[in-house]
């Protein structure tokens, strides 16, 4: 998911930075300050997540969790993804600082879609339909995200059905993967803590 | 509700600890392969070959992922694809830096650089046969005191291919072992060192919003 520095174009770059910078910002303007030790907390998870790989496929692929971010966060999703990933690229040279932007924006919109699309439906009354609702999430987090890396890819000059096929196989089993994770935090939180499935922005 | 209580709070703690141990299992068991996610490209040099391999940095071999050559400026020598094993080696066919460059899937790219002097054999045999071998004819020739015969730059060229082929022989086994895929990349301090950053901003935030408010 992390794509390397010298890969793509010098717009490409420009304008992931840019979009990034904007979500960013929406990202901020919205965050509720009484959350930000969960904000901090889900950071983490994602910056260590990365570290966790599943051997299964065709390539090396690893969780990512950004569905259960979205859907846990909404718009902070997006500092919280650019912090983790500054981390990852200075202490574990994943990705890049020039790829930072495009890479941030890559995981952080599919999170943003995830959250729009299946916040309500999880916190729902009916709990079959809520726990279908938490799969997809995490399932579609990561297929959205290898969408978007393809699309990245296909601006700078390969072919976008060709890499989209080989990002999208690749992370198959972490989408099945992050789906059951996000079904079973999703479900723990609905049981325990259900308060922490209203995600609140901040209105200001 | 007394009576109802083991059905209460106790139910859903009992239905809620499966799916805790489940958590911990899925985020914890899998931490034996938790290893740092990018490429690494290692080349080195045997005779007049460059052998290269690629591998993710969790072991798994880069199969088919495109290899290229380029000389110190920038010009494109030659390019190809990484075997089953992540392995390619080349001829370069001239006696130049060599920047090899490696494109894996999704993104992901590592460049290695052979300096030219690491290069030699044929490419190489012509040229530098005017410094080296007259100064080792010299300690030759100081050794022996009165020499039989003297070692012609020939035969003393050739003494050096033949001990820098047994060098090569001898160091194999170092080289397959520096190009063995470095899994130890990621220490344990890393990762909670970047957790702690990401608590420290935490904690700034909050400074400064509890400032704030009062």
């Amino acid at each position: 998911m992390h794509i390397s520095e010298g890969v793509l174009s010098g717009p490409v770059l420009v304008t992931g930075a840019a979009l990034t910078a904007a979500g960013c910002g929406i990202g901020l303007r919205k965050l509720d300050y009484d959350k930000v030790p969960q904000v901090a907390i889900l950071t983490s998870a994602f910056f260590v997540a990365s570290l966790i790989h599943i051997p299964l496929g065709p390539s090396s692929a690893h969780l990512v969790l950004n569905g259960l971010m979205g859907l846990l966060l909404g718009w902070p999703v997006f500092p919280a993804i650019l912090v983790a990933l500054f981390l990852q690229a200075l202490l574990f040279q994943f990705g890049g600082i020039t790829s930072l932007g495009v890479n941030t924006f890559n995981m952080a919109f599919p999170a943003i879609i995830c959250f729009y699309l299946f916040s309500y439906v999880v916190k729902g009354e009916n709990n079959l339909i809520s726990m279908a609702a938490a799969f997809a999430c995490g399932f579609s987090g990561i297929l959205l995200g290898s969408l978007m890396v393809a699309i990245s890819l296909a601006f700078t000059g390969d072919p976008f059905l060709g890499v989209a096929k080989v990002v999208v196989a690749a992370h198959l089993p972490v989408m099945i993967i992050e789906g059951l994770v996000t079904l079973f935090a999703a479900g723990f939180l609905k049981k325990l803590k259900p308060e922490l499935l209203e995600v609140v922005h901040a209105k200001r | 509700m007394p009576k109802g209580s083991p059905t209460g709070k106790d139910r859903l703690s009992t239905r809620t600890w499966p799916c805790l141990i489940f958590l911990i299992l899925v985020i914890v068991v899998p931490t034996s392969y938790a290893l740092a996610h990018r490429v690494v490209l290692f080349a080195y040099t045997e005779g007049n070959v460059v052998f290269t391999e690629s591998y993710f940095s969790d072991g798994k071999r880069c199969r088919d992922s495109r290899i290229e050559v380029f000389d110190r400026f920038g010009n494109k020598l030659l390019e190809g694809k990484t075997d089953n094993k992540g392995q390619f080696s080349f001829k370069p066919p001239k006696r130049t830096d060599l920047k090899i460059i490696l494109t894996a899937s999704m993104g992901h790219k590592d460049e290695y650089i052979i300096p030219a002097g690491e290069l030699r054999g044929k490419a190489e045999a012509k040229s530098p046969a005017s410094e080296s071998p007259k100064a080792a004819k010299k300690v030759f020739q100081a050794e022996k005191g009165s020499p039989a015969r003297q070692l012609t730059s020939r035969e003393v060229e050739q003494i050096r291919m033949v001990v820098e082929e047994a060098l090569d022989e001898k160091l194999k086994p170092v080289m397959r072992l520096l190009s063995k895929p470095q899994t130890e990349g990621i220490s344990f301090v890393q990762v909670m060192g970047g957790i702690g950053f990401i608590f420290g901003i935490m904690g700034i935030i909050l400074y400064f919003r509890s400032r704030r408010g009062r």
